[in-house]
């Protein structure tokens, strides 16, 4: 993240947390309402959405299967990784998995894969897959109405046991995050400077 | 973050939660704290072990070096900047809960440029996750949603956002670590076969 991404990104974040701060700052008619656990997360997941969904669309479709192996760099290990289109797919699936245990609802396509349902191959399908999962994360956040319901277990999506709704919604900010960092790499192998990080 | 790397960063978090799983007969109510804090643990063991994987002879590494045809690593930062600029930014970020203050005044935001070697760097940015820890485990349902002054000094946010998106931010740096490793032949420490 360059200067100027790191003050977009903190001018995101801030002007997404901007409703809670300008509660004291903001004299209203009526009153604003108190900040929630869901209304937190939310603001997370809305910044996180903005940020990865613009840098998939601007993968070219022609390079949405790129690879940093087919570069040859030298020296380099890349043995195995994730190509631009399965880092999207993988996220979009990691993101159903951690949400739907939260919203109780299935998602639209069952997939044991890692990097999620194989079927999807065009960046316009995958892309609808990635928002589709986001429209979950929404729901979500939002159903954590208070701390009781933030910690309430639900079954592990990824083994047995239990874990909180907390754990589940917020989890898959950090997770998608880390994917997002990576994939901002493999933009600017191709040239392309990722849409958070340009000049306005 | 491979099938492998997939598995075990699960495996960590859901590690870190499992004693509620565990307890059969009267498991611990989860707490705010221990949420978060679980969640910052992850982040710190995948985060410094990335760190320490990078050579003191590379250090200061960045793709634009590599000149790689078609790229644009114009003004991005090196290896030692984004490990810097983290560790700077949870100071700021998780200190606004704890009030604690970065040991080393700066406005960077590569962080502290008096710091220059990987120990440095390392050190500093080990002592910033300690605050973090001391941040998440302050958290408590009653005072999460109390507000701290954002970092621009404007306004305020919830001490739990502050909280979790440190470990987001972070995890954005880290994700580009990791192909700044691979660019050197270093398979990330948590992407490794055990």
């Amino acid at each position: 993240m360059n200067h100027l991404r790191a003050l977009c990104f903190l001018a995101v974040m801030a002007f997404a947390a901007a409703a809670l701060g300008q509660a004291a700052a903001k004299p209203a008619a009526t009153p604003t309402p108190a900040p929630t656990i869901g209304g937190v997360i939310d603001r997370e997941i809305s910044i996180l959405e903005r940020e990865f969904v613009s840098a998939a669309e601007a993968m070219p479709d022609d390079k949405f299967n790129f690879a940093p192996a087919s570069l040859n760099i030298n020296g380099s290990d890349y043995k195995g990784v994730k190509t631009f289109a399965e880092e999207v797919r993988h996220v979009a699936a990691t993101n159903f998995q951690l949400w739907s245990p939260v919203t109780g609802e299935k998602p639209p396509i069952e997939s044991s894969e890692d990097n999620g349902p194989p079927q999807l191959k065009t960046k316009a399908e995958i892309i609808k897959y990635l928002k589709d999962s986001f429209a979950f994360g929404h729901k979500a956040a939002q159903s954590l109405t208070s701390e009781r319901a933030a910690l309430a277990m639900v079954p592990n999506p990824f083994g047995q046991g239990q874990t909180t709704k907390l754990f589940c919604t917020s989890f898959a900010v950090a997770h998608a995050f880390d994917h997002y960092g990576q994939m901002v790499e493999y933009l600017r192998m191709n040239g392309i400077i990722p849409p958070a990080s340009r000049q306005q | 973050m491979n099938y492998l790397r997939t598995l075990c960063v699960c495996s960590a978090l859901f590690f870190s939660v499992g004693v509620w799983a565990q307890a059969a007969t009267k498991p611990a109510a989860p707490t705010l704290a221990a949420e978060i804090d679980g969640q910052l643990s992850t982040l710190e063991k995948e985060f410094v072990s990335a760190a320490e994987a990078m050579p003191d002879d590379k250090f200061n590494f960045t793709p634009g070096g590599l000149n790689i045809a078609g790229s644009d690593y114009k003004g991005v930062k090196t290896f030692a900047e984004e490990v810097r600029h983290v560790a700077a930014s949870n100071y700021i970020l998780w200190g606004a809960v704890t009030g604690d203050k970065s040991p080393i005044a700066s406005t960077d935001t590569n962080g502290p440029a008096s710091l220059k070697s990987k120990a440095e760097i390392i050190k500093y940015l080990k002592d910033s996750f300690a605050v973090g820890h001391k941040a998440a485990q302050l958290l408590t349902v009653e005072n999460a949603l109390g507000q701290v002054p954002r970092p621009s000094g404007k306004g305020q946010w919830t001490k739990i956002y502050a909280v979790t998106f440190a470990i987001g931010h972070a995890f954005d740096h880290y994700g580009q670590m990791v192909e700044y490793l691979r660019m050197n032949g270093i398979v990330p420490p948590a992407s490794r076969q055990q």
